[in-house]
């Protein structure tokens, strides 16, 4: 932008560009005690403008109809269009790949206590576009009419029905029918491709615009003026833009590694079935990113209707964070809480073990494991409050940090 | 240095996950199928069950007469100008399931089996409502009509093979070719219509093909595909042919992939002395 007269010139004076990259860009500092885990916002940016565009080719070849859907993909597409293969493994890659660099985000952002004031709206933003990123991988998934496809959109539409009072009505009202059938294909896909994400770009934007207002945390938590980040911080541009690039490439080299030579954990098997409502696959599961909180649901293997609270809990109580920890300690990050640092690896560790039961049938010990696991779960947010009781009173007696 | 450690602890995570839920889970999800590999010592081209058999070593011309007087009735034999006596339609409405022309059944079927299964039908295909009835032959007379068959069979691949071997049942209509016998005739014989096998190896993979077709009963139980006792050679030629139908851009994805990996690798090289340069006077 340094270049003045001509276009830029006349852009200016109608836009004030000059103006707009200045505080979006070269003159939006952040501080320097920050590693490469802040990247992966800006990652998350890429990945998302990777699913939008291989997701448009691929809405040129795809119908969505019940009779239809199935062979467009796994023909058409897959088999027919010049290299239509590869805009569907880098969709279905790209969508798994999304909430592994959604996940480690939001974990900086935990860890490093990047909910607490003043950036509760960037976290609720955030909160807000991972519940989209969720509707919009759960309507897609739907698309390829496989079996997978077919019978996780049917249990998870059946949830619905244990919701009081109107439960069974809105199961209908959601299908368009008594069971997911071609008007279920049809609406997932409207949602999908239109709605949802456009949904994501009104978050997204605000999301941004809130995190410029309120600037990056840093790994110490230091809360820093504008003033003292221009001083000791680096600009967004060009300086960390130039480590970021360098992070999108080795994520772009591990992604096509992914699309290219290892696709399989982002297109199960049994997808490639059709989807066939009068025959139930022995194992039915969601898709890996959503196996923790499946596990969740299924873990109160005792109660549905306890397991359909756990559920809705495990996915909502994040939102929450700002509110369930009220720590008065001036560096936020989790690097200076000790007691948070230790419910935060139990946390970690709960989410994986989470994840893989998610999968495993659940039954015998897999069921005892389960429930054990999502009462832990649990226990994170728990232990918020307590955990902000006593590094209250801790400061309160002159100590802490 | 501290960057690294974190990278570390990220694969470690990732890796972890990614162990439980491929891997693991899939070994445990599929722990009744190594079992039943394991139990029957999957795939078994002898057929040890079905017991042995005598020498297969009869006499072509009385096996043809053989042939003319107990099977002719219902197969066909294009390779020695014998025609099926009923067209596909008719006949999979009398039989359920059209015959098959007999021309070169020895070239993909094992001769053991084939020996079994004419003596009784419903035990060799471990499917009791299969078509053929047990003829009440002799053995000899078997080996004769085995030798007499042999004599006539030439070896076919890829697609020819797939329809001489599954056809009567089984589509494949991404290349356009459909089951012989008409899907309402299926449905009535087999309670359903068998799945179509274009890309039946992406749902199923080659391990658990090759065990299913040589015993369908062993890993599903109460399945309504018959034993069809192909031989070692024919099975791999139709493992080769579906794999080759179900992924045909196989040898493109690798070589594309290797070629943007490699662009990859320069982007990684070159953004990094951009961020050297950048950077240099920052700490």
């Amino acid at each position: 932008m340094e270049k003045k007269g001509g276009l830029m010139e006349w852009l200016d004076k109608r836009l004030a560009i000059e103006t707009l990259w200045k505080v979006m860009m070269a003159e939006y500092y952040l501080p320097k005690n920050i590693n490469f885990l802040w990247s992966f916002g800006v990652l998350t940016m890429l990945v998302f403008v990777i699913l939008v565009v291989s997701g448009i080719i691929l809405l040129m070849y795809y119908k969505p109809d019940a009779k239809m859907a199935f062979d467009s993909v796994n023909k058409t597409i897959m088999m027919d269009v010049a290299f239509g293969w590869v805009f569907r493994h880098v969709h279905a890659v790209g969508a798994s790949v999304m909430f592994l660099v959604l996940f480690i985000h939001i974990g900086r952002g935990i860890y490093y206590g990047s909910y607490k004031a003043p950036r509760e709206v960037v976290w609720i933003t955030g909160f807000i576009l991972f519940v989209l990123m969720s509707a919009t991988a759960f309507t897609g998934y739907l698309l390829p009419w496989g079996q997978m496809s077919y019978w996780a959109a049917q249990t998870i539409t059946t949830l619905f029905a244990k919701i009081p009072f109107i439960g069974p009505d809105l199961v209908i009202w959601i299908r368009g029918n008594y069971i997911v059938e071609d008007a279920t294909l049809t609406r997932f896909f409207a949602l999908h491709v239109t709605f949802l994400p456009a949904l994501i770009l009104v978050f997204t934007a605000i999301h941004l615009y809130a995190v410029r207002i309120v600037g990056s945390n840093n790994e110490d938590g230091i809360p820093m003026t504008k003033e003292e980040k221009k001083k000791n911080g680096i600009p967004f541009w060009p300086v960390f833009m130039a480590k970021e690039y360098f992070v999108m490439s080795v994520f772009l080299l591990f992604f096509f590694y992914l699309v290219f030579f290892n696709y399989k954990f982002a297109m199960d098997p049994i997808n490639f079935q059709p989807a066939n409502y009068l025959q139930t696959p022995p194992h039915i599961y969601p898709e890996w990113y959503f196996l923790a909180f499946y596990e969740v649901l299924r873990g109160f293997f005792f109660s549905e209707t306890l397991g359909l609270i756990g559920f809705v809990l495990s996915m909502f109580l994040p939102l929450f964070l700002p509110w369930l920890d009220t720590s008065p300690y001036p560096y936020v990050s989790g690097k200076h809480r000790p007691l948070f640092k230790i419910m935060w690896w139990i946390f970690v560790a709960d989410f994986i073990a989470l994840t893989i039961l998610g999968k495993l049938p659940p039954t015998g010990l897999f069921a005892w494991l389960g429930f054990v696991a999502s009462i832990v779960y649990f226990l994170f947010f728990a232990s918020l409050p307590i955990i902000s009781y006593i590094e209250k009173k801790k400061v309160a007696s002159g100590g802490g940090q | 240095m501290k960057e690294l450690k974190i990278l570390l602890v990220l694969i470690v995570i990732v890796g972890v996950t990614y162990w439980g839920i491929e891997p693991l889970a899939h070994s445990i999800m599929h722990k009744h199928i190594e079992e039943a590999i394991h139990k029957y010592h999957l795939p078994d081209y002898e057929f040890s069950d079905l017991g042995s058999t005598p020498p297969l070593d009869g006499d072509a011309a009385k096996g043809k007469e053989a042939f003319q007087m107990f099977c002719a009735s219902c197969h066909g034999l294009k390779a020695d100008g014998i025609p099926a006596p009923m067209d596909p339609k008719t006949a999979a409405a009398s039989f359920g399931v059209v015959p098959p022309d007999l021309s070169n059944v020895t070239s993909f079927t094992s001769k053991k089996f084939l020996f079994h299964f004419i003596k009784d039908p419903a035990k060799a295909s471990e499917f009791k409502k299969i078509a053929m009835p047990a003829m009440g032959l002799q053995d000899e007379q078997i080996v004769d009509i085995i030798a007499y068959l042999d004599s006539k069979a030439k070896k076919v691949h890829g697609a020819e093979l797939f329809k001489e071997a599954c056809g009567r049942c089984h589509s494949a209509k991404y290349q356009k070719i459909y089951a012989e016998t008409p899907p309402d005739a299926l449905k009535k014989y087999l309670g359903k219509v068998p799945p179509d096998l274009s890309i039946i190896m992406k749902a199923k993979g080659e391990h658990y093909l090759v065990a299913f077709i040589n015993k369908p009963q062993a890993l599903l139980p109460g399945t309504s595909m018959p034993r069809v006792g192909l031989n070692k050679e024919a099975t791999e030629d139709l493992m080769h042919y579906l794999d080759r139908i179900a992924d045909p851009h196989k040898e493109q994805r690798v070589k594309v992939g290797l070629i943007v990996l490699a662009y990859m690798l320069v982007m990684v090289g070159l953004t990094y002395a951009w961020k050297k340069k950048i950077w240099k006077n920052i700490h």
